[in-house]
C-alpha cells in the first residue's frame, strides 16, 4: 500500500445529540486511522452530520439542485478514497435521511468505492437490517461494501467481554481491517467529466443510428 | 440583444383565490401575453409544448400561427419543441409552414422532455432521449437543407426520396436554439451545427449555468464556427417587479409558496440567492439581468417566465407593461454598450438571408496585375 495521505468520509445519520450513530461512526473511523497508521499511511477524515443537511436534502429533491453546502458535502462522499455509512434502523430500515442523502447523490458516483456500513438501535432483533436494507442500497449504487457490517444494539455499549462472543469493539476493528484492504486496493478511477471532456458529435451521432 | 417572455401553459389555480383558469381562459391568455410582449417592445415570444394536465399548450403551431396574425413584429419561437416525441418529418412541414406564414419570423428552440410517460405515449422510451434528440435532429436538419431526402436511421421508418414541403422560406431555415438544463451531449450539439444554446437557468444555480456554457462556447469554436465568446447564448429569467421591493415579496409569496415546481421547498429568500429568480423592483431585476452576463458572457437572448403560478392574467400584463417600459430600454442600452463589437446578435431571417446572399453572390474579379496566371 503506498503512504500517499488518503481520505475517509464518514456519514452519520444520527439525530440526537449525542448519538449512538455518531458514536459508533467516530469509533469505525478511528478503527480505520489506527489501522492506516499501522501500515504508516496518514488518513484524513471528514465527518458529515446528516441533520446539518436535513432541509436542504429535502430541498434538493423539491428543487433538483442542492444548495452550496450540500453540494458540498456530496462531493467530498464522491471524491473520497473510502466512505463509512451509518444509520440508525428505524422500522426495519435505514432512516428516511439517511435514504435522502443517497437517492441526491449522482448516478454512479460511488461506483467501486470501498464502504463501511453500520447501524445502530434499541435491541440485537433489528440487526440484520444492515444485511437486508443497507447493503442492497449501496449494491445498487455499485459501491464495494465489505463484508463485516457492524450493528451496535444499546447492550453493546455496556457488555463486557466475553471470549466466545463477537465484542462490539472486534466486530469494529475487523470491519475497519477490511475497509483499509479494499481502500488499499482500490485504483482511483479518473471521474469522466461530461463538461471537461464531451462525447465528440460524431461518436453521439453513431451511438444514435445504432452503428 | 433579443429580450421576450416564455410560458409553459399551466393551468393553476391562483393560490389568493382558490380559482383556476379554465383551458379556454388560460389559452386566450397565453394569446393576450404574446400581443402584449409585443405591445410593449419584446423581441420574442415562446411557447412551450406539453402532452399533459395542467398544461394546455399541445399544439404549438396553431397558437403561434393565429398570433403571427395578429402581430407585425415579435418572433415566434418555442420554449420546447420536443425533438425526442415528435416525428422530426413533422416538425419540418409544420415549422416550414408556420415560418411563410409569419414572414420568417419563427425560429424553435429544441428540448428533450422531461415527463416520463409522454414518452411511451408517443411509441418512444425516455431512456433513448439522448440518441432520439441527436437522430431526430440529423434528420430534420437535412429536411431543411436537401430538397430530396433518402434517409435511414434507429427510431423512424425510413425515406426514400422524400421532400418535405413547404421549403423553408427563402431557403433559409429557421434558426434553432437547442434547450438543456444539465447534459453536455446537447450543448456538445448545438456546438456542432453551430446553433444555438439555451439554458433554462430559472431553476438552476449560476456555478452550473457557467459551465455548461462554457462547455458550448468552447465547442462550437472546435467545430469553426467563430470564436467561442461568438456563440449564440440563451437564457432564462423570472422576475416579478413593483416598485417597491417589499410590495413584491409580499405580494408574490403565496405564488410562490404554492407553486407546482417550488411549494413545501426552500424559502422564497433561498431560492433568490441560489437561482436567477428576482423578486423586487425594477432597478434590481436590471442589476440581476446584468449579472448573468458576467456568468455567461456577453449573451444573444433572454427569455422571462412571467406568467406561471396561477398569477392572474391582468397582474402577467401589468408585469409586462413595467418589463416593457422600465427594464428592458435600460437593458438593451447596457447590454449593447458592453458588447464587444465582434460578438453578433442573435440571428434572424433577415439576417440569415442576407448572409446567405453575401455568400451566393458572385465574387467580384480582383483586378490584380502581375500574379502568374
Amino acid at each position: 500500500m503506498d503512504s500517499r495521505e488518503r481520505s475517509l468520509v464518514v456519514v452519520s445519520a444520527g439525530l440526537q445529540q449525542p448519538s449512538s450513530t455518531r458514536l459508533l461512526a467516530d469509533r469505525l473511523a478511528a478503527a480505520t486511522g489506527a489501522a492506516l497508521a499501522d501500515a504508516g499511511v496518514p488518513l484524513r477524515v471528514e465527518t458529515i452530520e446528516l441533520r446539518d443537511h436535513a432541509q436542504d436534502l429535502v430541498n434538493h429533491l423539491l428543487t433538483g439542485f442542492p444548495s452550496p453546502k450540500l453540494e458540498a458535502a456530496l462531493r467530498s462522499v464522491v471524491d473520497a478514497d473510502g466512505l463509512i455509512a451509518v444509520t440508525p434502523i428505524f422500522s426495519a430500515s435505514y432512516s428516511g435521511l439517511f435514504k435522502l442523502f443517497f437517492d441526491v447523490l449522482e448516478r454512479d458516483r460511488l461506483d467501486g468505492m470501498p464502504v463501511l456500513i453500520g447501524a445502530t438501535g434499541g435491541t440485537p432483533r433489528h440487526s440484520l437490517a444492515l444485511e437486508h436494507a443497507v447493503r442492497p442500497l449501496l449494491a445498487y449504487l455499485n459501491a464495494a461494501v465489505v463484508p463485516t457490517a457492524v450493528y451496535a444494539a444499546s447492550e453493546d455499549w455496556g457488555q463486557s467481554e466475553r471470549p466466545a462472543d463477537d465484542s462490539l469493539g472486534d466486530r469494529i476493528e475487523r470491519a475497519a481491517g477490511e475497509l483499509v484492504r479494499a481502500m488499499a486496493v482500490r485504483e482511483r478511477v479518473a471521474t469522466v467529466d461530461g463538461f471537461a471532456e464531451p462525447v465528440p458529435f460524431d461518436q453521439l451521432l453513431r451511438s444514435g443510428s445504432g452503428d | 440583444m433579443q429580450f421576450g417572455v416564455f410560458t409553459v401553459g399551466d393551468v393553476t389555480p391562483d393560490p389568493t383565490t382558490g380559482r383556476a383558469p379554465t383551458e379556454a381562459e388560460r389559452i386566450q391568455a397565453m394569446v393576450a401575453i404574446a400581443l402584449k410582449a409585443e405591445e410593449v417592445g419584446l423581441d420574442v415570444f415562446a411557447t412551450g409544448e406539453h402532452h399533459n394536465p395542467p398544461f394546455v399548450p399541445s399544439s404549438p403551431t396553431t397558437m403561434l400561427g393565429f398570433i403571427a396574425a395578429k402581430t407585425d413584429r415579435i418572433i415566434l419561437s418555442t420554449a420546447t419543441t420536443l425533438i425526442t416525441t415528435n416525428d422530426p418529418v413533422k416538425i419540418a412541414e409544420d415549422y416550414a409552414m408556420l415560418q411563410h406564414l409569419a414572414g420568417g419570423r419563427v425560429d424553435l428552440m429544441m428540448g428533450r422532455g422531461n415527463t416520463g410517460p409522454v414518452y411511451p405515449w408517443f411509441g418512444q422510451d425516455i431512456r433513448n432521449g439522448i440518441p432520439l434528440a441527436i437522430e431526430n435532429y440529423a434528420l430534420l436538419h437535412r429536411l431543411w437543407r436537401e430538397d430530396v431526402v433518402d434517409w435511414q436511421g434507429q427510431f423512424r421508418t425510413p425515406l426514400t426520396g422524400f421532400t418535405s414541403t413547404p421549403r423553408p422560406l427563402d431557403g433559409v431555415p429557421p434558426f434553432v436554439w437547442h434547450g438543456s438544463i444539465r447534459s453536455p451531449e446537447i450543448a456538445e450539439q448545438a456546438a456542432y451545427y453551430g446553433d444555438g444554446f439555451f439554458q433554462n437557468n430559472i431553476f438552476w444555480p449560476m456555478s452550473h449555468v457557467r459551465r455548461i456554457v462554457e462547455l458550448y462556447r468552447r465547442r462550437f469554436e472546435h467545430y469553426g464556427h467563430g470564436r467561442a465568446d461568438q456563440a449564440i447564448v440563451g437564457l432564462g429569467g423570472q422576475v416579478f417587479m413593483r416598485p417597491n421591493s417589499q410590495d413584491a415579496i409580499r405580494e408574490f409569496r403565496p405564488y410562490f409558496d404554492h407553486a407546482p415546481v417550488y411549494g413545501g421547498g426552500p424559502s422564497l429568500e433561498d431560492y433568490m440567492a441560489q437561482t436567477p429568480l428576482t423578486v423586487g423592483s425594477p432597478q434590481q431585476v436590471i442589476e440581476r439581468t446584468l449579472e448573468f452576463r458576467e456568468g455567461v458572457g456577453d449573451y444573444q437572448r433572454q427569455l422571462f417566465l412571467m406568467d406561471h403560478a396561477g398569477l392572474p392574467l391582468d397582474t402577467v400584463l401589468e408585469q409586462l407593461e413595467i418589463l416593457g417600459s422600465e427594464v428592458i430600454p435600460v437593458l438593451r442600452r447596457e447590454f449593447e454598450r458592453l458588447r464587444p463589437a465582434h460578438v453578433p446578435h442573435a440571428p434572424t431571417h433577415a439576417s440569415l438571408l442576407a448572409a446567405r446572399q453575401a455568400a451566393d453572390a458572385p465574387r467580384p474579379q480582383l483586378a490584380v496585375a502581375g500574379v502568374g496566371e
